[in-house]
């Protein structure tokens, strides 16, 4: 029983700081897009449909894949493959939007097309946690419901906080490339956490 | 029942509540709101009495005025630190190109193409609602040598690589600058797209601490800056190269006044020229550049003189 609570209450911890980096990506995002493509509601729509899109396959993917395999290990890589790609953002992001404001336009294929490359990848394997976690903590059929609703709450909190502590506290008192580095680095170190406890996170499974 | 009389009850708070807080326009429209509408960016409001006509964007039940025109005299510059903007065409050994970010109802730019028979410009604004009011409101025209664009200011100057002898900035959306337009990133790409002896002239409200981040800014990239106080507003001009002496921007400014023939004297504003010599900001980047922080300290309006000194 105590072994579950411990389980339990890591799973819902990475569930809370995946949550908030989810969603601190998505407003340090603007920070990169502004310069190219302007800072207007169409800026902010692209961002907001691309971490929607990244959420939804995120699910469909983790869910299909923790069927198969219920391996913390695997999820973990996934985790540190999304936090290796975020890492490495601002050595290619200003060439890049350079590059195609020139091909493709500031128009909204060109700010759909900046955002996706930015940001739907690495959200989506972020987002693959999620049923992850459900799954791992779902020892009995009975507390189901009560079970998805807790770690998408808690999961949800994180997602406000990361906007919330994000836009008013982090982005004006550091660089958002160092934020972009630390929030990737705080991601790998998620994964590493899932690889590491792979068999305790496995638990009892009935 | 109770249920249902309980979700009326909310009804009729919310209805209420409506009510008694009046609508944006109601605030301080009175009876002169021409036309209001709500574009992709802003909500414009266009105010008229009688002989004058105001275009502002509303914002937190305020109203920012971006453009005003009297009717009667549609070539006077009735903003006082719109004047000062035309400036600009003084420093430069030539003035065939300028072009201007953030178009508003379009006097500033209408103003140089009349007085400037051989001049071509350019005014970049983001908002195309903008670009129709003016035309609409202001007496607006385009001609051959008086275009438009609708794009973002930065976006445009990353795309185009033609070169400017004038590049004048006035691009606020209500109260605040974009970001991405204080940076030292975007003030290098402007420099670029600058003939040689070519300025960048910016509108600048000195009432914050953003003043001391953005004039401290341009001073990164221009090496010289200097500022004019435009009645309440700051108008900057950044140029490459040393500063010129006040006698040399004199002459240049009554040269360019005697072939301009101005109504605005280039002269008399040259005059009034404090030189830009001890920023005491922070230099913004597009990687750090906390402008809704610095916005919300607010300072003497004065207070800004403190870092120049008058020209020699």
């Amino acid at each position: 029983m105590q072994h579950n609570y411990l389980r339990g209450f890591l799973l819902l911890a990475l569930a809370l700081v995946l949550g908030f980096a989810l969603m601190g990506f998505e407003m340090l995002g603007s920070r990169y897009l502004y310069p190219y493509f302007g800072g207007g509601i169409n800026t902010w729509a692209s961002l907001i449909a691309t971490v929607l899109v990244a959420l939804m396959l995120g699910y469909l993917f983790g869910g299909a894949l923790v069927d198969r395999t219920m391996s913390p290990r695997l999820c973990g890589a996934l985790l540190a493959f999304a936090g290796v790609y975020l890492f490495t953002i601002p050595l290619w992001v200003d060439p890049l939007f350079g590059w195609m404001l020139g091909s493709v336009g500031d128009g909204m294929a060109g700010i759909i097309l900046a955002a996706t490359i930015l940001l739907l990848l690495p959200l989506t394997l972020m987002s693959v946690f999620t049923p992850f976690a459900v799954r791992l903590l779902l020892t009995s059929i009975t507390v189901g419901g009560r079970l998805v609703g807790f770690v998408y709450g808690v999961s949800t909190i994180g997602n406000v906080l990361g906007t919330l502590v994000t836009t008013f506290l982090l982005v004006p008192s550091f660089g958002s490339r160092a934020l972009t580095m630390v929030f990737a680095a705080v991601t790998i170190a998620c994964g590493a956490v899932m690889i590491l406890c792979d068999r305790f996170l496995r638990g009892k499974q009935p | 029942m109770p249920k249902r009389s309980a979700l009326r009850r909310i009804v009729a708070a919310c209805v209420l509540f409506g009510a008694a807080a009046p609508p944006l326009v109601a605030v301080a429209a009175g009876d002169g709101l021409l036309e209001k509408r709500e574009s992709l960016y802003n909500n414009i409001f266009i105010f008229g009495d009688g002989d004058n006509v105001a275009m502002t964007f509303g914002q937190n039940k305020r109203y920012y005025t971006e453009s005003s025109m009297k009717l009667s005299d549609p070539g006077a510059l009735t903003v006082e630190y719109t004047r000062y903007m035309t400036l600009g065409v003084a420093y430069p050994p030539k003035v065939e190109r300028i072009m201007e970010i953030g178009l508003g109802g379009g006097r500033t730019v209408s103003y140089l193409s009349a007085s400037l028979p051989d001049t071509g410009i350019l005014a970049v604004e983001l908002d195309k609602d903008v670009v129709d009011l003016a035309r609409k409101h202001f007496r607006f025209k385009e001609t051959a040598r008086l275009r438009t664009v609708v794009s973002d200011g930065r976006s445009f100057l990353l795309r185009d690589n033609e070169r400017w002898d004038v590049i004048l900035i006035d691009a606020y959306r209500g109260p605040f600058v974009p970001f991405h337009l204080l940076t030292r990133e975007f003030y290098t790409l402007v420099k670029s797209r600058l003939n040689p002896g070519g300025v960048v002239v910016q509108n600048i409200e000195p009432t914050t601490m953003l003043f001391d981040s953005a004039t401290a800014t341009l001073k990164s990239v221009f090496p010289s800056v200097d500022l004019y106080d435009g009645g309440g507003n700051v108008v900057a001009v950044g140029y490459d190269g040393p500063q010129l002496s006040q006698a040399d921007l004199v002459a240049r400014a009554a040269k360019a006044q005697e072939r301009y023939k101005l109504r605005y004297d280039l002269r008399q504003m040259a005059g009034e020229r404090r030189i830009l010599s001890r920023p005491i900001g922070k230099v913004m980047t597009d990687d750090f550049a906390p402008v809704e922080t610095l916005r919300a300290i607010e300072k003497n309006n004065e207070k800004w003189k403190e870092q120049t000194e008058a020209p020699r």
